[in-house]
């Protein structure tokens, strides 16, 4: 459960994307609170992935800026966000397909561990994945749902206070998606402040935090996920009658 | 009056340096777009352009119907190269520059050891006409001119033909058109027959102005790659056209007010000046820019 | 690739590593033995041969140079002979200024690699900062590459004179008048100690060869520290490289620079070589060979680049006494090997030897398992 702190970690003022003619994400204003675990939710081609590049510095906004520890890092590339202590793991699968998983950890790990640490830093994060002993092979011999989860480790590894998961379970198993929230709930729980993107409403409910939902790129609705649940008009835009 | 012959010497320039990129161009243009694809062995197949030229030529052939049998020529070795190699690297930039590199070397040696390094010349045809006191050559406007045509058949083509609009199809996607029923495969390699024919043109054209050799192709491998980047592949027609215009402005800017080869400089540093700008070439902004205003016009 | 580690990584430390295959006895007594060779050639060699052999490791460098720039990096450059021609030059022109002030070419060696530096550190910073990538980087090294050139072949004016050295034209590198010095090989002194290296001598040949033996070490332990995982990284996904808080633009720009400077190496010791240098050093010719090299030997591994530097050069020179077959040849090799074997001859060969090595050695542990083979 959330952290009550004053003050945001991470805040979106007035973030507006445009591509060409579409106004991805329309005016978005939305605080997240220190070890808080936060759901985004919301119909197709409501801006969410387009929100996460905003955060990430991955695109920069039309108008609008990202404040992070009370800071405007809207000027500030992805590397510098992340030396910050953001991190994110995108939609797309984001590992090293062609190397081992050993060499998929390095990367990250090296960023707070000296060389000698990493393999025992590498086989504990293997452990809490369901991914012990898989450090020599490569990363196409493991499964949809165990690339998922190397992805979210690796994210992980930098030691982030902010860590934003887009989808971390597409595509994954309902028995491998209940996992995915053991280990999400599990890393909040040691103080990691989680926003997370999600379609799969198992997930979510188990998940049971505060959720905002985006509607055409704008803050719809913000709640805990019971009234998120019990909110007509939620229902609404996710039968298209909004 | 002098200034009558000094402006129109400026218009001029513009206008053979336009043509030669045009002609250098367009062929690689449309392979780029269609199949992501650069072939860096396009100079050599404007060689073999340039060398049926000038055989068929001083074989009796009328210059003309040797321009074409050189466009036939090429055409065919395109296709060729097309079925043999080409067809494994599609989309794949960096290694299609390899690979067709590689065979812009075995062609490029190849006519080397077959016809020896001596060069092969070809009469400038039409003569020159007088503006004030000095006088400029017919031929580079005769250049300029089919180089225009060349342009507006491509274009006819993609827009009004059957096979026109199967390659557009294919080029926006590719998956699509497969299961709507267009033979892709015919597709890409009549593409890169036709491009690669373009380039045989040009090279039958560019033989009567330059020296033939096997090496004739260094000389616009470089600069038609550079034309098409610039250019971008989301639309041919129109990355052509502006990456043309600018290039050719410059270049005939510079070498006016330092030399030719300052000239040339100017051109690469405009073409990268644009690149940093537009990194996918200007078509692709043009492209956006229209989807925009397409999008606005909508929701009003 | 299959890079499971040995019993010498304990030994070896960043020798052996994730990055570079062949990490086991069995190499490494190959490498021995090839050193070995190479050393004791001169003793079974003409003078002529000694010669040559220098000139063809250079090529080396070369292979090597990008080789780490493409095949770890993941930036293909087809001008590195760009930085070998400036090296080769900016040393020709130290040296002719220098030689009689100093009487040795020391600062000449330095100039030669560290101007290629300074200048790749330019074109790169303007690269990679405006995130230029693939394709652009690619044409636009080979576009410099032979703008220089063209620069070079009209330096024929007697104006285009740096101090003592005059540029030349399509001539090369020479001495502006007849006070001044030629074009010298390698002088290098340390206080009152001078030792001459002159291009046709064996004590050239072994200083090639020395370089070459600790570049390639060198750059062995720079892939397989952590400095070389980064570069894997920046390869394979720069974009997601950069969330975990890695500047890609830099680590482009650092490796380019270390290419350029092996790259200036290569130039500087062909100039020294052959005491002359001139504009064909930057023509299509001498980019492509280098892409060549790597491509055919594999580009992602430094052994498989260097074996194949060295082996079509090799093939090269034997062929150069057919006729004019080498060329055509090579380009021959490289669409036949990019058809074939695309990651490579050496590296598809070692990957090869890789499965086979874990098939047979699955095979026998399910034999100690069941007493019987599985069938």
């Amino acid at each position: 459960m959330s952290d009550a702190s004053d003050k945001p970690i991470l805040e979106a003022r007035d973030l507006v994307k445009d591509f060409g003619g579409v106004r991805a994400v329309a005016g978005l204003d939305i605080s997240i609170y220190p070890g808080e675990l936060h759901c985004i939710i919301g119909p197709n081609g409501a801006g969410k992935s387009t929100f996460f590049k905003l955060l990430m510095g991955i695109q920069r906004p039309s108008a609008g800026e990202v404040f992070y520890q009370g800071r405007n890092v809207t000027r500030l590339k992805p590397f510098e966000r992340a030396r910050l202590g953001m991190a994110i793991k995108f939609q797309a699968m984001e590992v090293y397909q062609e190397l081992t998983v050993f060499q998929n950890l390095f990367i990250p790990l090296r960023r707070h561990h000296r060389p000698k640490q990493i393999p025992e830093q590498a086989a504990k994060l293997l452990a809490q994945l369901h991914l012990a002993g898989t450090e020599e092979g490569l990363v196409s011999n493991l499964s949809h749902g165990q690339q998922q989860w190397l992805a979210i480790g690796m994210s992980m590894a930098v030691r982030p206070e902010v860590l934003l998961l887009d989808e971390p379970t597409a595509g994954m198993s309902p028995d491998e998606t209940s996992e995915t929230a053991k280990i999400v709930k599990g890393l909040n729980a040691s103080g990691m402040t989680i926003v997370v993107i999600e379609h799969d409403m198992a997930f979510i409910r188990n998940l049971d935090s505060r959720t905002s939902v985006l509607h055409y790129g704008k803050l719809f609705a913000q709640g805990s996920f019971d009234e998120i649940e019990q909110n007509e008009d939620v229902h609404r835009i996710y039968l298209g009658t909004v | 009056m002098e200034e009558l012959a000094t402006i129109f010497g400026y218009f001029y320039q513009y206008l053979d340096n336009i043509g030669f990129l045009i002609l250098a161009a367009s062929g690689l243009i449309i392979i780029f777009g269609m199949m992501g694809v650069i072939n860096m062995a396009h100079g050599e197949l404007m060689m073999i352009g340039a060398y049926i030229t000038a055989f068929a030529y001083y074989a009796g052939v009328p210059a003309p119907l040797a321009i074409l049998l050189a466009g036939l020529g090429s055409g065919i070795a395109g296709i060729i190269l097309e079925r043999l190699v080409i067809r494994y690297f599609y989309k794949q930039l960096l290694s299609s520059l390899v690979v067709t590199w590689g065979l812009s070397l075995i062609l490029s040696q190849g006519f080397l050891l077959v016809f020896g390094p001596s060069i092969l010349n070809m009469p400038t045809p039409f003569g020159n006409f007088p503006i004030d006191e000095q006088t400029f050559g017919i031929y580079r406007l005769v250049l300029f001119g089919i180089s225009v045509a060349m342009i507006a058949g491509v274009w006819a083509l993609f827009t009004f033909t059957r096979f026109g609009t199967n390659a557009r199809a294919t080029m926006e996607n590719p998956g699509m058109a497969d299961a709507l029923g267009v033979n892709t495969r015919n597709v890409y390699a009549l593409t890169f027959g036709l491009g690669s024919a373009m380039g045989g043109i040009a090279g039958g054209m560019f033989a009567m102005t330059a020296t033939i050799s096997p090496f004739f192709g260094i000389n616009y491998t470089p600069l038609a790659f550079i034309t098409v980047v610039v250019g971008g592949g989301a639309n041919v027609i129109t990355g052509l056209l502006a990456s043309v215009l600018a290039l050719a402005g410059v270049q005939t800017a510079v070498n006016n007010m330092v030399n030719v080869y300052v000239g040339y400089l100017g051109m690469m540093g405009t073409a990268l000046v644009i690149l940093l700008v537009l990194p996918r070439g200007i078509s692709e902004y043009l492209e956006r820019r229209k989807i925009r205003t397409e999008r606005a016009a909508d929701s009003e | 690739m299959n890079n499971k580690g040995s019993i010498l990584d304990k030994y070896l430390g960043l020798l052996n590593g994730p990055q570079t295959i062949g990490r086991g006895v069995p190499f490494w007594l190959g490498f021995l033995a090839i050193v070995a060779t190479l050393a004791f050639g001169p003793e079974f060699l003409s003078r002529f041969q000694i010669i040559n052999f220098s000139n063809f490791l250079i090529s080396g460098f070369m292979a090597l140079s990008l080789c780490l720039i493409w095949g770890y990096c993941g930036v293909l450059s087809l001008g590195q002979a760009a930085f070998f021609g400036v090296g080769g030059y900016a040393y020709g022109v130290v040296a002719i200024n220098l030689l009689n002030a100093h009487g040795n070419t020391d600062i000449a060696l330095i100039a030669g690699i560290f101007i290629p530096v300074v200048f790749a550190a330019i074109v790169g910073g303007v690269m990679f900062y405006a995130r230029l990538r693939g394709v652009y980087v690619a044409i636009l090294m080979l576009v410099i590459s032979l703008v220089i050139g063209t620069f070079m072949r009209q330096t024929a004016d007697p104006d285009y004179t740096i101090g003592a050295a005059y540029l030349g034209g399509m001539n090369g590198l020479r001495p502006a008048s007849p006070d001044d010095p030629l074009l010298p090989s390698l002088i290098l002194g340390l206080g009152q100690t001078i030792q001459e290296f002159d291009g046709r001598s064996v004590s050239f040949y072994y200083l090639t060869l020395g370089l070459l033996v600790a570049v390639y070490l060198g750059l062995r332990c720079l892939v397989n520290s952590s400095f070389g995982f980064f570069l894997v990284g920046c390869r394979e996904d720069p974009d997601r490289t950069e969330t975990f808080g890695y500047d890609v633009r830099l680590i482009q720009l650092s490796v380019f620079c270390i290419s350029a400077a092996i790259a200036g190496l290569a130039g500087t010791l062909y100039t020294a070589w052959g005491t002359f240098i001139h504009p064909d050093g930057f023509g299509v010719a001498q980019n492509i060979l280098v892409v060549i090299w790597v491509a055919v030997g594999g580009r992602k591994d430094l052994s498989a680049a260097l074996i194949g530097a060295l082996v079509l050069e090799w093939i090269s020179l034997k062929l150069a006494s057919e006729g004019e077959f080498a060329l055509l040849f090579m380009g021959a090799i490289l669409v036949t090997v990019m058809l074939l074997a695309p990651t490579g001859v050496v590296t598809t060969i070692s990957d090869l030897i890789g499965r086979l090595r874990t098939k047979r050695s699955t095979l026998a542990a399910s034999e100690m398992k069941n007493g019987e083979p599985d069938v």
